[in-house]
């Protein structure tokens, strides 16, 4: 049956991550493996109902170390984002800040807790350095776009330092600052999560308390969360941020300190692979090839191909999941009070770290791809939906439109497909980063044989399952870049 | 713009600050291995700090940490100079810290053992010999680097099958600690269970198990596990004879409040020695280089 | 008199069009040179090869101002002489403007009635309070020519007047891209027709009337 008219681009590409998508599923684990996976679900909307403030040793510890590693971390990566993305012309930076933005903050924790314990530099360098490097890219992409039209007219033999700080900084500030909102936002659920290694932050109760069945301190816990979070525009001020640095440096417990020589010693000895290490001759390349094959063809492979397949499942869910959301929150469509609750139930599913979601979902069905998908789909679909929906706010309509389903067939989702796709597109490699940490969870991706490496204690093979990992997820990304240039795709940063 | 001045002057001073930080003073740093409910890990291990700043006379702190892992790196890097340790956990330890030694045991950890666990719609009873009938079920290990949840269960499965787990099972899982793993296979998410049979004991009488749901279908061989481990610099850094007084303070351990918490009866001498087996059997099956 | 510039059958063009083709212009020091043609014709091309080949002397009004929407008037105008100083002074500046120089632009602005505007956001302002502001940074530049791509399209014709006294007052030689035929002769002394990229009118201004200018809008 041939159409009338030439396929778009865009259908073309929907398809083929549908059809992508789909061949996934077929060969994914769905199956729910509790026996009374609703009873536990039940035992927990109790407990969200219930909660109890007092459950927690130390909550007030938890919820300053919290803010007081996302601070720390943010304006680290704020900094050195800012200097670098002053350097993104050169080609070793763009590559160096790829690669760090490549690997999701909890392994750079697992990494970092190798090198400096639970001393505070760990968790505020396992953000700060991922984030430096979003942040870079981010700012280069902002400055790029700074009006080129001022630089025209300043005069002849003004410094490029001169011209940089009054022509393009003062424009990006705005945009700057609204961007480390947000990071902030996102630094602030990344320190939550660091406590499920270790760090003294919420995460660390958060888990405790789930892995024993207390849903009252669960809720508790994350209803202090989300209070941090939605709170943020009212106790974030900029006049207040200098205090804030410095009372979240000061309350760190420094005092645990670290050697260099356990710098040097995991630097020089611990990564390099063991049968080098312990190399005396003879067999090393024998061994070493056989060190290699354990890695690459019964770890790395299987663990990627599992990662794949979880991360195009996600991402086509997201998608299919964005269409029913953004409706919510679209004033083409539903009326302030409908919205309000639609706003209220987005700002929850997305500030729920994806990373926490998955981890209930798997109490409650067992360790299948189920719960992941479930997880990854519903949180990214609340991050594209906010989005798509606020972006639904610019469309006008002619007054005589249709109206219900078939404004949303007609009328809308025409206006909004490409914005949405370019949405998508964007948040791929972050939902391939998030799909590899939820390996620790004990789902078969790239992030459970790295948690297996450090639980064992073998370095060497943890970095090696790291670096196959930040390749994965550099390839993803320079495939989005491409198709979106392909398509003309182009969007806001906030999804980065 | 005042603001970013503003910033720039105290992000200088908190610079300044990060490099400065001092190292601690000399305080006595222990932790222990999370296999179990964290609450009872946490009274279970102030009391013992308690106990132990007042009989050695230096301030003794215990912190918690997630994983196995994270208490063998603190004890490597020196950031805790004391630890319970399983018997891998411990291998692995003392293999990375030179002259660090085994100072206790619990009088148990001798003859120690895994308690096999299934969930009763696979109709299993208690049996004398490895039970092959297991095949195929799903499976829950405890925590990646436990000796009990993982170690010796791991062996014993590759012994009496000639395969990995993962080729024996439908699924394999990790639970994390003991507690919850006796929690998946009560509740049937996983169908059967390795269990450190001291957790097991301790759970049974305080009536958090359903026997109903979930019993013991088969106990390992004894095996050496949990002990307390030092640092080999401990006397250089708290004065000589330091390490000794550590081991007598934790040998004469009478309080049954605090070894009930272990549960332990009481603390017996141990040596590196006693802990061949364990390093031998997990060489074996792969989980040490 | 010595010249300002001197073109030769010189072609430009924007964006890989070549839009001016054989431009043969000569000005010199002191001449007020109104340019006048059809939207599209060229005249932003001819100002902007006209301005690379000075930029050290010329200060230029860009039609679209070229203004940072995000600092203030003070800021924007002070642009105008940031060659002029020192990087630290520059930095200064932005964080807290030095008084000195708070001084030095408020008397510029003198006259183009923007002093209470001073310290607000260019954003925020109208269009002719934006241009204005743009002609502010071309005065406050020390060089003595002034490229102006339709400088006073956005104020009424008294103040446009004004502005263009002012001008003439304080640069020496001025070429300015007009579409006023009125204003242009009564600005300028010689006045620049452009036709299809090229130029076809080079006369001095007086006894013109704006209907002698008819021929360039005709096809």
């Amino acid at each position: 049956m041939d159409s009338p008219r030439p396929r778009s681009p865009l259908f073309k590409t929907t398809m083929a991550f549908v059809l992508i998508a789909l061949a996934a599923t077929i060969f994914a684990d769905l199956e729910i493996s509790t026996i009374h996976p609703w009873v536990e679900l039940k035992r927990l909307l109790l407990g969200v109902v219930t909660p109890d403030f007092y459950a927690t040793d130390n909550l007030g510890g938890a919820l300053v170390y919290t803010l007081a590693f996302a601070l720390l971390g943010v304006a680290f990566g704020n900094i050195f984002g800012f200097v670098l993305s002053l350097l993104f012309f050169s080609r070793i930076v763009r590559t160096g800040c790829a690669f760090v933005r490549s690997v999701h903050e909890l392994f750079w924790a697992l990494i970092f807790l190798q090198l400096f314990g639970l001393s505070p530099l760990t968790g505020i360098l396992a953000i700060g350095i991922p984030y430096a490097g979003i942040i870079a890219k981010v700012y280069a992409e902002i400055l790029e776009e700074a009006d080129p039209a001022p630089l025209q007219a300043i005069p002849e033999g003004t410094s490029r330092a001169s011209a940089f700080i009054f022509v393009r900084l003062p424009d990006a500030w705005s945009h700057f600052k609204t961007y480390s909102m947000y990071r902030l936002e996102c630094g602030l659920r990344s320190s939550a999560v660091l406590g499920f290694v270790g760090l003294p932050t919420l995460g660390f109760h958060l888990e405790s308390a789930f892995s024993q069945g207390l849903y009252s301190e669960v809720s508790a816990l994350l209803i202090l969360f989300y209070f941090i979070i939605a709170s943020m525009r009212v106790w974030m001020r900029r006049a207040m941020l200098p205090f804030y640095l410095v009372g979240a440096a000061a309350i760190l417990p420094w005092g645990l300190s670290f050697s260099a020589e356990n710098i040097w010693r995991f630097l020089t000895h611990d990564i390099v692979p063991y049968p080098l290490r312990t190399a005396d001759g003879g067999d090393v390349m024998a061994n070493m090839g056989a060190w290699l094959h354990t890695m690459l063809i019964d770890q790395a492979l299987p663990g990627a191909i599992a990662t794949m397949q979880l991360t195009m499942i996600a991402l086509v869910g997201t998608g299919l999941l964005t269409l029913v959301f953004f409706p919510l929150i679209s004033p083409l469509l539903f009326k302030r009070p409908a919205r309000t609750l639609g706003h209220a139930f987005l700002v929850v599913i997305r500030s729920t770290p994806e990373y926490i979601l998955a981890y209930v979902l798997l109490q409650l069905w067992g360790p299948s791809m189920l719960p992941a998908i479930i997880a990854l789909t519903l949180h990214n679909a609340g991050i594209i939906g906010h989005l798509v929906g606020r972006y639904t706010e610019t469309i006008k309509l002619r007054v005589d439109a249709c109206t219900g389903i078939r404004r949303y067939g007609y009328e809308i989702l025409p206006r909004i497909y490409r914005q949405m796709l370019a949405l998508l597109f964007y948040r791929w490699e972050v939902i391939m980063r998030e799909t590899a940490i939820l390996g620790i969870l004990g789902i078969m991706t790239l992030g459970f044989y790295v948690d297996s490496a450090f639980a064992d204690l073998r370095f060497d093979r943890a970095i090696l399952l790291i670096l196959v990992t930040a390749l994965l997820n550099i390839a993803v990304d320079i495939i989005s870049r491409r198709i979106r240039s392909r398509l003309r795709l182009q969007t806001s940063m906030e999804v980065q | 713009m005042t603001w970013l001045k503003r910033t720039f002057v105290l992000s200088a001073v908190v610079t300044a600050g990060l490099f400065s930080a001092t190292a601690m003073a000399e305080t006595f740093v222990f932790t222990a291995i999370p296999d179990q409910d964290e609450s009872n890990l946490r009274t279970r291990f102030e009391k013992i700090a308690t106990y132990l700043s007042k009989s050695l006379g230096v301030e003794t702190k215990y912190i918690p940490v997630k994983s196995y892992a994270a208490a063998v790196t603190a004890f490597r890097n020196n950031q805790v100079q004391l630890a319970w340790f399983g018997g891998l956990s411990g291998v692995r330890a003392r293999g990375l810290v030179p002259g660090s030694r085994a100072i206790a045991q619990g009088a148990e950890d001798v003859a120690f053992e895994t308690y096999f666990i299934a969930h009763a719609s696979l109709g299993l009873k208690e049996q004398k010999s490895f039970p092959t009938s297991i095949k195929g079920a799903t499976f829950t290990f405890g925590s990646k680097g436990s000796t009990s949840g993982r170690l010796m269960p791991e062996f014993h499965i590759r012994k009496s099958f000639g395969k990995s787990p993962q080729s024996v099972f439908d699924r394999v899982g990790f639970s994390g600690d003991h507690s919850r793993t006796i929690a998946l296979v009560q509740s049937g998410s996983y169908k059967v269970g390795a269990v450190n049979f001291k957790v097991w004991e301790r759970e049974l009488k305080e009536g958090k198990i359903d026997v109903s749901k979930v019993n013991i279908i088969w106990r390992t061989p004894p095996y050496p596990d949990y002990q307390w481990s030092i640092r080999g610099d401990a006397d250089k850094n708290f004065g000589a004879g330091f390490t000794d007084k550590v081991r007598n303070s934790l040998l004469s351990m009478t309080d049954k409040d605090l070894l009930a918490a272990f549960p332990r009866s009481a603390f017996i001498p141990a040596t590196n020695a006693d802990y061949k087996p364990i390093h031998d059997v997990a060489k074996s099956i792969g989980l040490i280089d | 008199m010595t010249p300002v510039f001197d073109l030769t059958n010189e072609s430009a063009g924007y964006r890989g069009a070549t839009v001016l083709t054989g431009v043969t212009l000569r000005v010199t020091t002191g001449e007020r040179i109104a340019l006048v043609g059809e939207s599209g014709v060229g005249k932003s091309t001819l100002l902007r090869l006209l301005y690379g080949q000075c930029r050290d002397r010329a200060s230029l009004i860009p039609q679209e101002f070229g203004l940072v929407q995000s600092l203030t008037v003070f800021h924007n105008v002070y642009m105008g002489q940031l060659h002029e100083h020192s990087l630290w002074r520059n930095f200064r500046n932005l964080l807290r403007p030095v008084q000195q120089d708070v001084e030095a632009v408020r008397d510029v602005l003198d006259g183009l009635r923007l002093e209470d505007k001073l310290f607000s956001t260019v954003g925020e302002l109208s269009g002719g309070q934006q241009q204005r502001t743009a002609i502010g940074r071309a005065l406050y530049h020390t060089g003595d020519i002034v490229l102006g791509d339709e400088p006073v399209s956005n104020v009424d014709e008294h103040q446009a007047r004004r502005i263009l006294k002012i001008l003439g007052e304080r640069k020496k030689t001025c070429i300015l891209a007009m579409h006023d035929r009125a204003l242009a002769l009564d600005f300028a002394d010689r006045l620049i027709g452009l036709k299809g990229g090229q130029i076809v009118l080079d006369e001095p201004t007086a006894g013109m009337t704006p209907d002698d200018l008819d021929s360039l809008y005709v096809h």
